[in-house]
Formats: structure tokens, C-alpha cells, sequence
């Protein structure tokens, strides 16, 4: 069966984006600077502008590192657990990861506004505040413009560092077939899983949670790594089904590989609803004051509607909808649960972000949806422009024929 | 020796024919079998192989299975019973007031319910899966065919079952020689009278469950009938021992009583409370005005007062005194018509009452407020007091009464 294989499929040029890359590229770039343009626009300037347009700049910014930190934690999976399967689609999820790099130049506002000791997306950043509130004094030590600016540069130096190193490698695998350079990957991965594990976790505590600095929950981090995974398999399957319609791919990634994106698909959703139910159920059982805050605003006034629209939305109706292997095996329907967990993975993040801006009423507009856009062509431009001269498809790995032999019973 | 005579009466009988067997030397020779045997129409037939081929379901055309519905279906009725059965317990036969959550209250149902589910589907599928499987199967006619050890290692066989209605010795045998295979052979299933219950092991079950009925209806007997003898003491520990119990008779004393009072004038060890005025707030018959003189006042005992009240006063009678504690907020909520609501620290007739009877009160309660006497020492009761008396007086004061160092902060 096996043997049968070994022969690539395929012509050359459908594993490539040949000119396709700079065209995407040139979009993605046009969508970046008018979707942020228009956010800006339409909030700098106005009352309160400078922190709506903050909020909805994290709101996006969280939900294109979401994305690339589920790609990096595929890739590294893959090769932790030398898995066969995952080989036809690793690519993609490597040329996803190029964005870090951009995205740390895109944090720098983020950033600035916290160097500058201004509150306007962090209540922290405000030092005196930090003086003078009971439950913050302590938390000085932690929540301190300094000690912020050097953890975002250690979570993006790392993150950066692994892109490049597994991306490089796996492309150089392309020229030169060698077992080195996969046993080379394999040895890295599992330090570092270690190192995604650590900085995902203070990520989302540094970027997310301390906006609201007096509320903690130690499940947060884990909360947030559900969401990257959820949207990161939701845009491996769009990726594949739009490069297969542009005719790419086609003999490499067959409806097996669907099913198996498919099921992770499937599997992470349900991770999510029950790290999402554990951290609220503890925290609605205690009752606890400096816990139950941050629910109680999620739970009240218009906030109450995102949070039954997540539990439904983003557990309930996918949960059911994506149960059936038929649903995994049909590409319209998986392709359309993959974009419906992208905008939920957007609630999500939205549902987290913006009651740090108007806990009584949740607003949505031009702000939202441009920045969004924006940042959703920051990662189109990225993939492009890393994706330019190389295979979508790790051709020479020896891993590949497994990958395209095996078979959901 | 029952058993052996038993099959020699059989001897002579026939052995029915179980069905075919072929041997085929690679996964494509045998999927290229499947594949024919499935179009010919069989349905009682298997593929066996060393290890699993991807894609043999596929060239047998085996129906998908019905196992995830079962799986699903029993999933779900997990979820019900789970969901029935907290809802009986906590709100419906016995109900338990926790922390004030309802009785009835989804999220704190929720790990159960979770839990229920998942046990009810994997034993479902776990038992469904043997029974779908008609496991455990303790023989099979293919067992007793040598070359088929095989199929454990290096070669893979497909089995026809003479009970397929499509099967024909010959024809059958005709196309799977067709199909490739390398060697085909008949295989005799187990004679009529082998496959009958052995009549021994009937009896020896039968007497197994008879016996084992005995100590059950002994217990059945015990749990409907009286005795006045005492119950099986199985392990004694130090149940019974050489003592007396309370409130029982004894013949060594006049009285006839087992339990002793103390000696006349007994005072236990730091009972002894002489100063009427710190441990009654009594002078004479009336009550104390202002603290014993014992007390020390100072800033420490306001500052113990004032933490003291927060923790045993302020729940009811608030944080400023004006009866907005939590507590009290619950009940006007709750409006259950036994609440009294607390006494405002700021009324009149609360105001004028001498420190004696204010520490009276806290010791033995007043309607509904309970005695807090054997909660809070009475050096920490004089310290509530004197914060009373500060909150009393912060109600109705100026700028005047502000100490000058304290000035400096209001502002």
C-alpha cells in the first residue's frame, strides 16, 4: 500500500504560489493599513477615542496571535509526537507562523501606551493607581511598565525564534532530503513546548487578563491556548480549501486530511466549552468578591447576551454540528464550521477585550470590524510573502507518505 | 467420565460444514479478494490479518456501524438521569440550603451531569462493542484449522460461513481460487452434540446460586422479624468496656445515679468571675455606666473594636452601623416573614443605654440577635462597646471633634 506512494502527485506547479504570492500579498497589506486606517479614523479624535481605538486594537491584535500561536503549537506538536498524519498540511501551518515577527512590530502601541504610564488600555500602567489600591500594591513587582516591555520581548523573541528555526529547517528539507533535519526538529520540540507553554500562559495573563489588573484566574492562560487551537485548525481548513479551489494542493491534502483537521476541530471546541465552564464555575461557586467581578459584568447588562451567544455559539450548536464523522468528511459543510469558529473565536476575544472598555454596554463598529480586517490582512501578507518561493507541501519529508497513505477506517 | 461416554454415543454423527477458508499471501491479494467476494454477494463472510489494512472495510463493503448511536443515545440518557437525579436530591426529597444558590442550579450541576454522560456512553460502548462482537467467544471453528495461527503473523485468509445463503461448496471455492488464493480448505464446524450445555456444569451453577441464596435470605429473614437477642458482634473494637455511661443507674451510690455532681463550691480552673462590673457590666443592681475600671482604654482597643465588629456585628448591623449588612439585605430580599431587622447603633434608646447593658446584650442576645457570650471574650466585648460608642458619636459630629492631627485627612 505504501509503496504505491512513494511517487509525488502532482505537478510542480500546484504546490506553489508562483505569482499568486505577491498579488495576496499586496491585498494583505492594503487590508492591513485600511482596516487599522479606519479604526483610527473613526475613534481618534472623538471622546474617549484614544482608549476605543486601544481596545479594539488588542481585540485584533489577540485574534492574529491567536491564530500564529496555534500554528507554532501545531508544528511543534507534530514533531513532538513524530506524527505522520499532520505532514501534508505542516506547511502551512509553518508559513503561518511568519507573522511574529510583524506582530511584535504591531504590538509597539500596545507597548507604548504602557511605557508612557498611560491607563489607556492597562488600568496598571496607571503607577499611582497601583500605590494606592489595597488589592494592586502587591502586584508591583509584577505589573510594572519595565518588567512588561522585557516579558513581551522574551514571549515574542521566543515564539520568533522557534518560527524561524522549524520553518527553516523544514523548508531546507525541500532541497536536501535528510532524516537529520526531522530527528534535528524532533530533539528541539519538546524544550520547545516547554518554552510555548510558559509564554502563551503570561501572554494571556500580560496582554489580556491584566486589563483587568484586580481579577486573576490561573486556568486563564490554558483558556486562551483553547482559543488559538480552535481558530488555528478553523484556518488550516479555510487555507486548504481555498488553495485547492485555486487548484493547489489537490493531490496532496485528500478528505482524510479534512476528517483529521476536522477532529481537532471538533476536539478543541469541546476543550474550550470545558476549560471555559471550569473557570466560570469555580470562580460562580466561591463567590468570591475580587473574583466574581470580572463575571458579573460579563453576566450583566448587554454583556449578558455575548456571554449565552459564546455558550451556545461557540459550545453548544458546534459541539453537535461537528459531532457527526459525515459533517468532518463533506468539505462545504467542514468549511462552513470553520468559519463559523473563526468568528467565534472573535467573540470570544471580543467578549474578553472590550467590557475593559464599556462593562455596561458592548460596543461594536467600524473600530471593531476595521481593525479586525486589518489584522486578518497582516497575517494574509505574512503567509504570502513567507510562502513566495517555497512548496506549500513539505515534499521530501519522510514522513510525506505516510501522511498521504493513511486513512480514517 | 459422564462427559466422555456422553460423546461416544455421538461418534458416528456428522460434523456440519462451517464454511471455507483461503489463504492469501499479501494485503493487495487479499483486498483484490475482498473486493470480489463483496460483489458476488456474500454476507457472511471475514477478512483476517496479521495487523489493520486501511481501506478493507471499504473492499468488503461492511455497513458503517450502528455503534455512535448507541453511543450517543445512551450519552444523552446519562446526561437525563444525571440532571433527574440531582434535581430529586436536592430540590424535590430533601432539600439543602448551600450558601444560597438555588436548590435547583444548573452550573453547580453541570460536573455530574458531564460525568454521568461520559460513563453511561463508554460503558455503553464498551459493553456494545463485545456484544455487537458476540464477545468473549471461547471457540470458533476457525481454531481448529493449524495453517490459520498464521493469520497472527504472516499471512492474511478470508473466511465464507456455509450459512450464507449465496454458499455453494463449489462455487465458492471456484471463486476464491479465481480471486488468487494460495491454498483453500474446508472447514468442519463443532459436532451437534459438543455445542450442548454440559449437564454437570448445570448442576454445579444451580447449586452454586442455591447456596449462595442462603445468606441472603438469612438477612432477608433479620431485616423482618425481631429478636431480643443482641446482634452479631463481628468485630468488637472497644465497644463494650467496664463504665459507666451518663444518665444511667448505678448501685454504688446512695442516689442510685451514675452521674456525679462536682463537690459543692467547685469552681473550674479561670471560672472564677467575682467582678461583676467587667464580666456582667452589674454595679449593685443596676447597670454599669461607662467601662470597668480594669480596662485600659486606649487606641489598640478601639482598633480590637472595631475589628471585632466588623467581623461579628457588621454581617447584620452594617459597616456604619445603620443595619445595611449583608445579611440583612439577603432577608428584606428573601422577605420570609420571621426576620427581624437589626437595631440601628444610631436610635435613641439605643444611644442612652448604659455600657452594662449594651454588654449584656452582646452576651446574651436580645429577639433575634443570638448570645454571642460564649463567641467573643469579654475583654473583646468591652472593645465593641467602646467602637459603638465612636460610631454612635461619628453620626452626629462636626469638624470640631476632628483631632488636629487627624485633619489633615479629610481632605
Amino acid at each position: 500500500m505504501i509503496a504505491q506512494h512513494t511517487e509525488t502527485p502532482g505537478s510542480a506547479n500546484d504546490v506553489h504560489l508562483g505569482c499568486a504570492a505577491s498579488k495576496l500579498r499586496n491585498v494583505g497589506a492594503l487590508l492591513a493599513v485600511i482596516g487599522i486606517g479606519v479604526a483610527a479614523f473613526v475613534t481618534l479624535g472623538a471622546e474617549n477615542g484614544v482608549r476605543h481605538f486601544m481596545h479594539a486594537y488588542l481585540l485584533a491584535f489577540s485574534y492574529a496571535l491567536s491564530i500564529t500561536l496555534g500554528a507554532l503549537f501545531f508544528v511543534l506538536l507534530h514533531h513532538l509526537v513524530r506524527a505522520g498524519w499532520s505532514t501534508t498540511v505542516r506547511r502551512i501551518a509553518e508559513l503561518l507562523t511568519a507573522a511574529f515577527p510583524v506582530l511584535f512590530i504591531l504590538f509597539l502601541p500596545i507597548l507604548g501606551s504602557v511605557m508612557a504610564g498611560k491607563p489607556v488600555l492597562f488600568p496598571w500602567a496607571d503607577v499611582q493607581l497601583m500605590h494606592d489600591d489595597h488589592l494592586l500594591h502587591k502586584k508591583i513587582a509584577y505589573l510594572n511598565a519595565n518588567f512588561f516591555a522585557v516579558r513581551a520581548a522574551i514571549y515574542f523573541g521566543l515564539w520568533t525564534l522557534l518560527a524561524v528555526y522549524f520553518r527553516k529547517k523544514s523548508i531546507a528539507q525541500d532541497a536536501a532530503p535528510s532524516a537529520e533535519l526531522s530527528l534535528s526538529m524532533q530533539r528541539v520540540s519538546a524544550p520547545g513546548m516547554i518554552a510555548f507553554a510558559l509564554t502563551t500562559t503570561f501572554a494571556a495573563f500580560d496582554f489580556i487578563m491584566s486589563l483587568t489588573p484586580t481579577w486573576f484566574s490561573t486556568i486563564f492562560g490554558i483558556y486562551f491556548f483553547a482559543g488559538c487551537l480552535v481558530s488555528f485548525f478553523a484556518t488550516a481548513i479555510l487555507l486548504m480549501v481555498s488553495l485547492q479551489a485555486s487548484g493547489r494542493l489537490t493531490a496532496y491534502v485528500t478528505i482524510e486530511r479534512f476528517h483529521d483537521l476536522g477532529k481537532f476541530l471538533f476536539a478543541f471546541t469541546f476543550f474550550w466549552g470545558y476549560i471555559a465552564f471550569s473557570q466560570f464555575m469555580l470562580i460562580w461557586y466561591a463567590n468570591i468578591p475580587e473574583e466574581t467581578e470580572w463575571f458579573l459584568h460579563r453576566l450583566n447588562h448587554g454583556w449578558a447576551y455575548a456571554s449565552l451567544a459564546l455558550l451556545f455559539g461557540h459550545f453548544i450548536i458546534p459541539f453537535v454540528g461537528l459531532m457527526s464523522r459525515h459533517a468532518k468528511r463533506n468539505r462545504k459543510v467542514l468549511t462552513f464550521w470553520a468559519g463559523y469558529m473563526l468568528l467565534m473565536h472573535w467573540l470570544d476575544l471580543y467578549w474578553l477585550v472590550m467590557p475593559a472598555y464599556d462593562a455596561e454596554t458592548p460596543v461594536f463598529g467600524a473600530a471593531e470590524l476595521g481593525s479586525t480586517i486589518g489584522f486578518v490582512g497582516v497575517l494574509i501578507a505574512c503567509f504570502a510573502h513567507a510562502g513566495r518561493n517555497v512548496s506549500l507541501v513539505a515534499a521530501n519529508d519522510p514522513m510525506l507518505s505516510e501522511s498521504l497513505s493513511l486513512q480514517n477506517q | 467420565m459422564s462427559s466422555d461416554t456422553h460423546n461416544d454415543m455421538h461418534a458416528n454423527e456428522t460434523a456440519p460444514t462451517y464454511g471455507v477458508l483461503a489463504e492469501f499471501d499479501d494485503v493487495n491479494g487479499v483486498i483484490a479478494a475482498a473486493r470480489k467476494v463483496r460483489d458476488a454477494g456474500y454476507r457472511k463472510w471475514d477478512c483476517h490479518t496479521p495487523f489493520p489494512i486501511h481501506g478493507l472495510d471499504d473492499a468488503m463493503g461492511i455497513r458503517p456501524t450502528r455503534l455512535p448511536w448507541l453511543t450517543l443515545g445512551m450519552g444523552l440518557a446519562g446526561v437525563a438521569c444525571a440532571l433527574l437525579l440531582q434535581w430529586w436530591t436536592n430540590a424535590y426529597d430533601y432539600k439543602l440550603n448551600i450558601s444560597g444558590k438555588p436548590f435547583f442550579s444548573l452550573p453547580a450541576n453541570i460536573p455530574v451531569t458531564f460525568e454521568l454522560g461520559v460513563l453511561f456512553a463508554a460503558f455503553t460502548t464498551f459493553f456494545a462493542v463485545l456484544g455487537l462482537n458476540r464477545l468473549p467467544m471461547l471457540f470458533h471453528p476457525l481454531l481448529t484449522v493449524s495453517r490459520f495461527g498464521r493469520a497472527t503473523n504472516d499471512k492474511f485468509f478470508i473466511s465464507i460461513e456455509a450459512k450464507d445463503p449465496k454458499f455453494n461448496a463449489s462455487a465458492t471455492i471456484a471463486l476464491l481460487q479465481a480471486a488468487g488464493a494460495g491454498h483453500i480448505e474446508t472447514v468442519m464446524g463443532p459436532k451437534p452434540s459438543a455445542t450442548k450445555f454440559p449437564g454437570w456444569l448445570v448442576i454445579a451453577a444451580s447449586s452454586v446460586f442455591a447456596f449462595g441464596l442462603i445468606p441472603l435470605s438469612l438477612a432477608a429473614k433479620a431485616r423482618f422479624s425481631t429478636s431480643s437477642k443482641p446482634r452479631i458482634h463481628i468485630v468488637p473494637d472497644m465497644d463494650n468496656q467496664p463504665k459507666s455511661r451518663a444518665q444511667t443507674a448505678n448501685a454504688l451510690f446512695a442516689d442510685g445515679r451514675a452521674s456525679r455532681l462536682p463537690v459543692e463550691g467547685t469552681i473550674a480552673m479561670g471560672d472564677l468571675q467575682e467582678d461583676v462590673a467587667f464580666y456582667q457590666g452589674k454595679q449593685g443592681d443596676a447597670w454599669l455606666k461607662g467601662f470597668p475600671a480594669q480596662l485600659t482604654i486606649s487606641d489598640a482597643l478601639m482598633d480590637r473594636g472595631q475589628q471585632r465588629f466588623g467581623v461579628y456585628c457588621a454581617p447584620c448591623h452594617g459597616v456604619s452601623g445603620l443595619s445595611d449588612g449583608t445579611v440583612a439585605q439577603r432577608a428584606e430580599k428573601l422577605a420570609e416573614g420571621t426576620w427581624v431587622a437589626p437595631t440601628k447603633v444610631t436610635e435613641p434608646h439605643v444611644i442612652v443605654q448604659p455600657e452594662g447593658q449594651l454588654f449584656n446584650t452582646i452576651t446574651h442576645g436580645i429577639r433575634n440577635m443570638p448570645a454571642y457570650g460564649a463567641q467573643i471574650p469579654p475583654q473583646d466585648r468591652w472593645a465593641i462597646i467602646l467602637y459603638l460608642r465612636a460610631l454612635q458619636k461619628s453620626h452626629e459630629t462636626g469638624v470640631s471633634d476632628v483631632p488636629a492631627r487627624a485633619l489633615p485627612q479629610l481632605n
